[in-house]
């Protein structure tokens, strides 16, 4: 797999390049800005783009503009969005255009090897991949009226999952049920709380997110 | 003029009132009266009506810019110019007794030189120049020169060019005719040179002027400028024929334009002194329309109403911070002269008080201001300069915020690149070390990295809450919105939003709109509440938000908010489960 990765704290930057080699990535380009980040993506035509999302010059939301551009240039190519801030308003504005092939995870959880090279792999695939932290947090958002409280604990679980991206394949094989079982969970979930059944799975992340904010 | 007290001086105007109608009506006799014509106003109906209204029109003019208080002698000058004016007519009065034709014949001499320095002086302002001065005095000792001259050596008897009084002259000591000829001569070249003089000192005065300066100035100068011509021409007329006798058409003619011209004059001085009489009038009455509190700015309108000088401007000094500021406490550049324009600095007891911006029409506003507009000047500027005072205060305090708030920024992006990069990087080398104690299944080693690999993300995690508390980086890159829904996330307790905050507004607001729902949902998670309700609205240029809890009443003032949204010109308000605030946001 070919990836491009864009840091612009080289500390960082060489800690990400160092891991993903080590798992048998092939880093084929590095940035320090989103500008080289795009111009590098144009030229080596990676499978996903690696992009920290507070990078010069103004040390905002650059990584953010430049994944959809890169998402909206490159259809084919993936973005992985690595950020330090716990924020689902982020995560849900980079999938709002293009759901897919696109993911939103913190930085620490590079350290996880096993996560990564299976994030990328996701993303490749053309899943929606979401950090369980920013999931948990808005599943564990206090409400005065908790819409999730008719849920069962199997069926909270399996909305995490919808909401980290994972598809009724992916969720089966992690809870070692078949993809059916899944599949009547995931409706009757989006019945109790009202949601119209996509046929898009890409589209059932953003409808789930979007829900939980509210 | 001499310094005579000003209660004789008011005394004299008085008695010039009886006076000079007397002289007037005597003058009006003589013209109209039996004997042989030998004045000018005698010549017809029409000289005798110029001549009397010319008097009467200098001595309107005098009372008036007397009780103007006009700066300057015109006033005074007027009413002497308008007793002596009949002189030239009781000259003529063939019956009376010689001292009077005598006595008038010396008075008459100073006729031109006191119109001439009549002119001179107006508008009266500032203080005439010395050029002027020297040139008023230059014409006054050529007329009593000229005047004492013919008094002493003229024997009217013997005076071939005698028209108007040919008999007597009772301060005669010796005839000399010879000499008189030449003084006569000189006098009229002497008198026909002054006037070109004024001529030219008014067409520079016009065209040096602007605006109402110029019309105001105007209805002086041009009857001056055609008096003058007329006297030249009067002069010049008298070199072709020695004898002066007032039935030669020309000279009738040259007579009346004069006297016209002096009408005209004294009407131009009569207004102005009527103007400026409206105006103290209107002024006096000012202090006692504003009231007992009035609010800042309302002398200047006021006097600006009163004056007719819409552009009227009052720029108040502070002392103490050497600067000029308007009433409402603003600074303001120090006013200028422009064309049209006048500066007057206004002190009291030795200390700068105010400038003030006016029209060149009021040289001397100084004096129109009487003590209590003056008191009502000193209030105002006491009271702007508690308004500036008020305005460093809260520039002092919102700079105090802002720089706390970029303090807070700072020290969110030092632990962002810093800090927190460093334990990132840390958790990645334990992270291959991981992958390579787990290639080489090392059991005890992985177990080890795994804890060690816990112990970093918690680390990383306590550090990034300590961040986002810091400052929430959300808040500058999104805005308040995505920052108050970042918080209802995260919250102890349910958080409602109304989604209406949609735009960016400046930093220091968000801030400070940020913090307050922050405090207040703490306050109402503390105070045992099931929820709080947060709106966020913008409107004419305010932006309101509101939190509402159903925890216990709250007793806390809830200071520390208070203090920043003040800092920013806002309000807060606090109830007890319901705090408000309400920040201007340009």
């Amino acid at each position: 797999m070919r990836v491009v990765v864009a840091d612009d704290i080289m500390l960082t930057r060489e800690g990400i390049v160092r891991l993903l080699r080590d798992a048998g990535i092939d880093v084929v380009a590095q940035a320090e800005d989103a500008e080289a980040l795009l111009r590098e993506v144009r030229q080596a035509r990676p499978d996903v783009a690696v992009v920290d999302i507070r990078m010069p010059p103004a040390h905002t939301d650059e990584g953010l503009v430049a994944a959809q551009a890169i998402r909206a240039d490159h259809p084919e190519i993936g973005v992985l969005v690595l950020s330090q801030y716990v924020e689902p308003s982020y995560a849900i504005r980079l999938i709002q255009d293009h759901p897919e092939r696109v993911g939103y995870l913190l930085k620490e959880r590079v350290s996880d090897i096993a996560t990564v090279v299976d994030a990328l792999r996701r993303i490749v695939d053309g899943e929606t991949v979401i950090d369980p932290t920013i999931v948990a947090r808005l599943l564990g958002r206090r409400r005065r009226v908790d819409p999730l409280a008719g849920l069962t604990d199997r069926e909270r679980e399996v909305l995490g999952l919808v909401a980290e991206g994972m598809s009724n394949r992916a969720i089966a094989a992690r809870l070692f049920v078949t993809e059916r079982t899944v599949e009547a969970h995931v409706t009757q979930i989006l019945l109790k709380l009202g949601l119209a059944e996509s046929p898009d799975q890409h589209r059932r992340v953003l409808a789930v997110l979007t829900f939980l904010r509210t | 003029m001499p310094r005579v007290s000003a209660s004789w001086a008011r005394l004299a105007r008085l008695a010039v009132v009886p006076i000079g109608l007397a002289i007037a009506v005597g003058a009006f006799l003589i013209a109209r009266g039996p004997g042989m014509i030998t004045t000018y106003a005698g010549r017809s109906w029409l000289a005798t009506g110029l001549t009397v209204a010319a008097g009467l029109a200098l001595m309107l003019a005098g009372l008036l810019a007397s009780r103007a208080s006009r700066p300057g002698p015109a006033g005074d000058l007027a009413l002497l110019a308008a007793l002596v004016w009949f002189a030239p007519v009781w000259v003529g009065w063939q019956f009376g007794p010689p001292l009077v034709r005598s006595l008038a014949m010396v008075a008459a001499g100073f006729v031109f030189a006191l119109l001439f320095h009549l002119v001179l002086v107006f508008p009266g302002g500032r203080r005439p120049s010395a050029g002027a001065r020297a040139l008023a005095g230059a014409v006054y000792l050529e007329a009593a020169l000229a005047t004492l001259g013919l008094a002493l050596f003229r024997a009217p008897s013997r005076d071939p060019t005698c028209w108007v009084n040919c008999r007597d002259n009772v301060f005669l000591v010796r005839s000399l005719p010879a000499l008189t000829r030449t003084i006569e001569a000189t006098d009229r070249w002497f008198t026909a040179a002054a006037a070109a003089v004024l001529l030219a000192v008014c067409a520079w005065r016009l065209l040096a002027r602007r605006g109402p300066a110029r019309v105001v100035l105007l209805s002086v100068a041009l009857p001056a400028m055609i008096f003058a011509a007329a006297s030249i021409a009067r002069a010049i007329a008298l070199h072709w024929v020695p004898l002066e006798d007032p039935g030669t058409p020309a000279l009738l003619l040259i007579f009346e334009v004069q006297t016209a011209a002096v009408i005209l004059l004294a009407v131009g001085l009569a207004r102005d002194g009527a103007t400026a009489l409206a105006h103290r009038r209107r002024v006096a009455r000012i202090v006692a329309s504003l009231g007992a509190a009035p609010a800042p700015g309302s002398l200047k309108s006021a006097l600006a109403r009163a004056l007719g000088d819409p552009e009227l401007s009052i720029a108040y000094w502070l002392s103490a911070a050497q600067r000029y500021v308007n009433a409402q406490g603003h600074p303001v550049a120090e006013p200028a002269a422009a064309p049209g324009r006048l500066v007057t600095a206004l002190v009291q007891q030795d200390t700068r008080v105010a400038a003030v911006s006016h029209a060149a029409t009021l040289p001397e506003l100084e004096r129109e201001l009487g003590p209590s507009i003056r008191l009502g000047l000193e209030n105002e500027r006491l009271q702007a300069e508690v308004l500036f005072q008020l305005g460093e205060l809260r520039a002092s305090r919102a700079r105090i915020v802002e720089t706390g708030d970029a303090e807070r920024r700072r020290l969110e992006r030092n632990l962002h690149d810093g800090a927190q990069q460093r334990l990132l990087a840390l958790s990645y080398d334990i992270g291959l070390a991981h992958a390579s104690a787990d290639a080489e299944s090392d059991d005890r080693a992985r177990l080890l990295l795994e804890q060690a690999l816990a112990d970093v993300q918690a680390g990383l995690g306590e550090l990034r809450e300590l961040a986002h508390g810091i400052y929430p980086a959300i808040l500058t890159e999104a805005g308040l919105g995505p920052a108050l829904a970042t918080l209802a996330d995260s919250a102890s307790i349910p958080v409602e939003l109304d989604d209406t905050v949609q735009g960016r507004y400046p930093e220091v607001v968000e801030t400070a709109a940020y913090l307050m729902v922050a405090e207040a949902i703490e306050d109402a998670s503390g105070r045992g509440a099931g929820y709080a309700a947060v709106t966020a609205a913008h409107r004419d240029g305010r932006l309101t938000v509101t939190v509402e809890d159903d925890g216990q009443g709250r007793t806390s003032p809830m200071t520390e908010i208070a203090d920043r949204v003040g800092a920013l010109g806002g309000i807060l308000a606090v109830e007890p489960t319901w705090m408000g605030v309400e920040i201007p946001c340009g």
